[in-house]
């Protein structure tokens, strides 16, 4: 039975800072006291192009059919995920007036061999070759699909889409960790918690949504990227950026979850020819996106790449009649006065 | 997707079943025998089948856990004093009096419904600042060493042990040295007045010496007081809105502005045009419209080819040169001095100038100058010539005499796009192109930060940039100018400040430039000694010996006298210090006593004698602002001071109590000859003036009190929200209007104001013996790195993003989504050169 009102989020990559503020927002609220969740990162910004959060995410695939469900890996956390580095801060900093043994900070473990990752290892890492580099930022939480795979994957049916908003939650006390969740979901946003034998995932801030405030990485966000809404509100932002305008994408729409938070595609700036001319060709090739972004399962990629342009298009035409003294609702839409007009929960 | 059952085939389905009614059936008996908690009937699958888990859980009753994270008792409103320039306002919620979780107040008041807020303003660090009020890195209570400086032992000491040894070493070092030979160092009053003032006043009173910060870090752009006579005035930045085009140089504004980097790609949206400049494809360079690559270190000579073209295609705004610049100033050919009135008329002033005046062919003195008694920039009936080679009648006899312009018009001739692209690396088509739009689009800024001022000729490269602003007329026009940010600089309810920082009064402050200070007393050998025709230590002798910078201890250069006691408080000096080196080898020892007072041990602490806990950012009143925007921030007490810890206006209220305990008494002569009886038995009074200042929250009602930015506002008031100020001081240059966002030189463009430059103008003319002969920097010119050819990589050390300075450098939360340790970027190809792959060592 379809949810009576599903919760969307829009991400605005021209404006993400890649400053990390959501990912500490989520980090300091749902997983820093706990044990067993250092290694999760609910909301993390990771640099594309790039290996991403859990490491290769993108091709550990998803509980899309029965049939996958032994083929599918299980990420290792120092390995996928990072290894939550302890620091030897009382051997170095004797503040209970003793000596110290220690003249320097270091991380344990060492983040060296060829093991070694963590939730940004890529920071601003990217691709091509100077002066003709590019990378973005792309901050990720759950997707809460519409149809979801981790609620497939769990045998104990402990995973669940709530019936007011859509959001999907892994029931605490009924999970026993057999983390096939974490196998289903294709975006790797459920995590296994190894001290409590739980898995655990992003909850939208369910707690604050239930108080009509926003998730914490959308309104804690200094860039101000995210809007927040529900996708039958017609009059929220969410909707006229989804729907209205169609300017805003899916992350992988190919892995057939449809997924509730959507992006819009990031602009950069122009490529340099080899003679050191300025061309009119966006540093991020068109391909790059499209392999990322997309509307539907079934699209191509050229036709994925063509709605990219279109949507530079759009948002470039309305750009324009704004800096010649013109109105445009979808420019307003991106540059949100205060939260409310980018938040309606 | 369709909808599989419960996971499995029919079969598999059908097989679970018996074996589940087994288990069921097991697990009752256990149960009934005591011999399972219930809690564990679960995990032997004793679970009802969901039907619907889309949309109809029915076991929903463990959300409450959540919930209950998320619960608090109360929350309260505090900053943080690190001199990012964020001075945020962030909403601190506390549990069972544990603070767990910080969030943006994002309350502040709209300034126009035509501007985006700024709310939320914060960054990730913000977000994580109670990972130090509860780390390992926290000071629990005093500590007083016992091993080696540097060294790392120490035992732990009562305050009262504490507070009266260091008493005692200040009353034996002014009877034995003077009082000038203790030196208080903090950085910045803006970040947190009243900590600032509070060690200020105890300076003042007992006639220590306060040094500078601003010029020490190297964030202080020296063009500005060279062109402006302003330390800095930049707009806020909601007015980077106000702009049609931005030039981003040298300013990664999207790592190092993060609270305000909103406002560029808002303006991007908006249809600003976004230029980055920049040796490395950083992250603003992202948002950009066009990024522009630079080679290090060659920014001046970059923004000299635009003003190249700018001048050469007539591009510039005469007008504006005219009445806001000293470009149609005369200068005399022989000796390529102002024309003075010295020159000119038998007790003639030096501090004023002439104009060549068209309309009567004659020379004419111009308005506004330092000497002129007529302070305005209004031109009345003058037509002043721009360019041209003109005679005067001096009382020597006749002189040829041209224009500023003209010179400069004779200098920029080098600097063809052609050439500049020979310098830079960026090619010549494009330097013209990006002048003709800054000429065209207004308003166009430029926006400054420290990865272009940490170069020894930064004054040239602010000079430069300045140039091509006010050429094009954007100086003192909203969305228009140069902005330079780095660091909070100045307060902006200054006199209030003044008043509680120095109760005798600036003029019997000791004050005392940090750079100077640190570069003689740690017999610092610099690399830039044979720039100059002279080397470093000649000009410095001139400067002290003529006044124009004090240096103390008196008699330092002759005397050898030296420093003896140094406070540093609120700040990590060691780790400010380029030559950090030099000051360990030759400052330290000549220092009897160092003591820290911080929440934390930083590496100033770690070489000191003394270390004196202080509450963190959450436990006290303050006052912090930003010349990034136009509010005045509280901190509050959102809890009380942890552990062992004080308030630092508690503590040094402690040492003046301490001191006044000791009964010493001396009489104390000031530079300028007057002398004061100093007397500690009084301390206590005076400190706290009478008891009314007694707490950190009188002290910063004081301030506000006393400010004409803060008239009106109380502590309290400030605390529900944060207030934008009412008026604006004569420190800044332009006033506060409701409804618009702040910007600088106002004043000068619409009232017509002079400057406080000996013109009275934005000089670029700069006449002085060292600039015209020594230096040949009269205009700007450029020059290039020091020893930029002698190594075969440059590396360059902007801000990060995942730390303010050194805080923040050593919290597990910050490191995690790092690497674990700090990190350097090679260009892959230099990296293979040296058989380096990723995440080697270097």
């Amino acid at each position: 039975m379809p949810v009576k009102r599903q919760i969307r989020m829009v991400a605005d990559l021209n404006k993400c800072l890649g400053c990390h503020t959501c990912t500490m927002a989520c980090k300091t609220m749902w997983t820093d006291r706990n044990r067993g969740q250092m290694h999760m990162y609910w909301n993390n910004v990771e640099t594309q192009p790039g290996m991403g959060y859990p490491k290769n995410y993108e091709t550990q695939g998803g509980w899309f059919n029965v049939a996958d469900r032994n083929s599918i890996p299980l990420p290792n956390i120092s390995e996928a995920y990072g290894s939550p580095w302890e620091y030897n801060y009382y051997e170095v900093l004797q503040t209970d007036g003793d000596d110290t043994s220690a003249s320097e900070l270091v991380p344990s473990p060492e983040p060296s061999g060829s093991g070694v990752y963590s939730s940004n290892w890529d920071e601003d890492v990217g691709a091509g070759i100077f002066p003709n580099s590019y990378y973005f930022y792309l901050p990720r939480i759950c997707n809460h699909c519409t149809d979801p795979p981790c609620v497939d994957a769990c045998p104990r049916q402990a995973v669940y889409k709530r019936e007011e908003d859509g959001i999907v939650l892994v029931d605490q006390t009924r999970c026993r960790g057999y983390h096939h969740c974490v196998k289903g979901c294709p975006y790797k946003k459920i995590y296994y918690n190894p001290e409590e034998k739980v898995a655990q995932k992003c909850i939208f801030c369910y707690p604050r949504i239930e108080e009509h405030k926003g998730n914490f990485c959308a309104t804690q966000c200094v860039g101000r990227v995210h809007h927040v809404g529900y996708a039958e509100d017609t009059s929220s932002s969410v909707y006229k950026l989804i729907n209205k305008w169609k300017v805003a994408l899916r992350l992988h729409p190919e892995f057939k979850t449809e997924p509730n938070v959507f992006y819009i595609p990031p602009f950069s700036p122009p490529t340099y020819s080899s003679t050191g001319k300025v061309t009119s060709t966006p540093r991020i090739p068109f391909e790059v996106l499209a392999r990322l972004f997309g509307d539907t399962p079934g699209q191509s990629l050229n036709q994925r790449a063509d709605r990219v342009k279109e949507i530079f298009d759009t948002i470039q035409s309305e750009r324009n009649k704004v800096a010649s003294g013109g109105n445009s609702e979808l420019i307003e839409l991106l540059i949100p006065h205060s939260e409310t007009d980018r938040i309606q929960v | 997707m369709a909808q599989p059952e419960f996971g499995k085939t029919k079969a598999e389905a059908g097989a679970s079943t018996e074996a589940l009614a087994a288990r069921q059936a097991l697990a009752k008996a256990l149960l009934e025998k005591g011999a399972l908690a219930a809690k564990h009937v679960l995990a032997l699958d004793l679970l009802e089948r969901v039907h619907e888990p889309i949309g109809k859980y029915p076991y929903r009753g463990w959300e409450t856990l959540y919930r209950e994270q998320w619960n608090y008792d109360s929350f309260g409103r505090t900053t943080h004093s690190v001199n990012c320039t964020g001075s945020c306002t962030w909403k601190v919620y506390v549990k069972n009096n544990i603070a767990f979780k910080e969030d943006q107040y994002a309350d502040y008041p709209e300034i126009s419904s035509s501007l985006p807020t700024y709310n939320p303003r914060g960054c990730q660090k913000g977000a994580n600042y109670k990972e130090y009020v509860y780390g390992p890195q926290r000071l629990k209570y005093p500590l007083i060493r016992t091993g080696a400086r540097g060294e790392g032992k120490w035992r732990k000491a009562s305050w009262e042990e504490a507070l009266s040894y260091i008493a005692s070493k200040v009353v034996e070092t002014i009877s034995n040295h003077g009082p000038d030979t203790i030196t208080f160092y903090s950085a910045n009053q803006a970040k947190f007045a009243i900590t600032y003032a509070a060690g200020a006043r105890l300076a003042n009173l007992i006639g220590g010496v306060v040094c500078s910060f601003y010029d020490w870090v190297s964030d202080l752009p020296p063009g500005e007081p060279m062109t402006w006579g302003v330390q800095t005035d930049s707009c806020e930045s909601a007015d980077w809105f106000n702009s049609k085009y931005i030039i981003l140089w040298g300013s990664n504004v999207l790592e190092t502005r993060i609270p305000d980097a909103h406002f560029i790609t808002d303006a991007r949206m908006h249809g600003t045009k976004i230029v980055a400049i920049f040796p490395e494809y950083n992250p603003v360079s992202i948002h950009a419209d066009i990024f522009i690559p630079v080679k290090p270190g060659t920014d001046c000579a970059l923004a000299l080819g635009m003003a190249n073209v700018i001048v050469n295609e007539v591009l510039y705004d005469a007008a504006y040169l005219e009445q806001y610049t000293d470009m149609p100033m005369l200068a005399r050919v022989d000796n390529k001095k102002f024309l003075r009135e010295s020159d000119m008329v038998s007790g003639g002033r030096a501090d004023n100038f002439y104009f060549w005046n068209q309309k009567t062919g004659k020379a004419v003195l111009a308005p506004g100058t330092m000497g002129s008694s007529n302070k305005t920039l209004d031109l009345g009936t003058i037509d002043p010539a721009l360019e041209g080679i003109f005679t005067v009648s001096t009382l020597s006899g006749e002189v040829k005499v041209t224009t500023v312009f003209s010179l400069l018009k004779q200098k920029l001739k080098a600097y063809d796009p052609a050439s500049v692209s020979g310098i830079t690396g960026v090619d010549p088509g494009l330097i013209a192109e990006i002048a003709r739009e800054f000429a065209a689009i207004k308003p166009a800024r430029i926006i400054e930060g420290a990865g272009v001022n940490h170069y020894y000729h930064n004054d040239l490269n602010n000079r430069s940039k300045i140039l091509i602003a006010a050429l094009t007329g954007n100086v003192g026009i909203p969305g228009g100018g140069f902005d330079h940010y780095v660091g909070q600089e100045k307060f902006w309810p200054e006199e209030g400040f003044f008043k509680l920082a120095y109760p005798l009064g600036r003029s019997k402050q000791r004050f005392q430039p940090m750079t100077l200070w640190t570069y003689v007393h740690s017999n610092i050998t610099s690399d830039v000694d044979g720039l100059w025709p002279h080397p470093i230590s000649t000009y410095i002798r001139e400067s002290v010996n003529n006044g124009w910078m004090p240096l103390y201890p008196e008699g330092t250069l002759d005397s050898g006298r030296s420093p003896k006691i140094l406070f540093i408080w609120g700040a990590n000096y060691l780790n400010q210090a380029k030559g950090a080196e030099f000051i360990i080898a030759n400052l330290l020892p000549k220092l009897d006593l160092i003591v820290d007072i911080d929440f934390r041990i930083c590496t100033s602490g770690l070489y000191a004698d003394v270390i004196l806990p202080a509450a963190s950012m959450f436990e006290k009143w303050d006052l912090s602002t930003t010349d990034l925007y136009t509010y005045i921030t509280p901190f509050t007490p959102v809890i009380p001071p942890q552990l062992g810890s004080n308030t630092d206006w508690q503590i040094w209220k402690d040492l003046a109590c301490a001191l006044a305990d000791t009964k010493f008494s001396f009489r104390d002569t000031l530079p300028d000859g007057s002398t004061i009886n100093r007397d500690f038995s009084t301390l206590v009074e005076d400190f706290t003036a009478k008891g009314t200042l007694d707490s950190d929250k009188d002290t910063a009602q004081f301030i506000l009190d006393n400010s004409i930015e803060t008239k009106g506002m109380t502590m309290d008031a400030v605390n529900e929200q944060p207030r934008r100020f009412v008026a604006t001081s004569e420190a800044w240059t332009s006033d506060i209007r409701d409804g618009a966002a702040y910007y600088g030189f106002q004043r000068m463009y619409e009232l017509k104001q002079p400057l406080s430059t000996l013109t009275g103008r934005q000089q670029f003319y700069i006449d002085h013996d060292w600039f015209l002969n020594d230096f040949k920097e009269e205009l700007p010119v450029y020059k290039p790195p020091v020893d930029g050819s002698k190594y075969p990589l440059r590396y360059l050390t902007p801000h990060g993003r995942w730390s303010i300075h050194s805080v923040w450098r050593d919290a597990t939360y910050q490191l995690r989504l790092q690497r674990g340790r700090p990190i350097v970027y090679l260009s892959p190809n230099e990296a293979s050169v040296r058989g380096l792959a990723d995440n080697d060592p270097v």
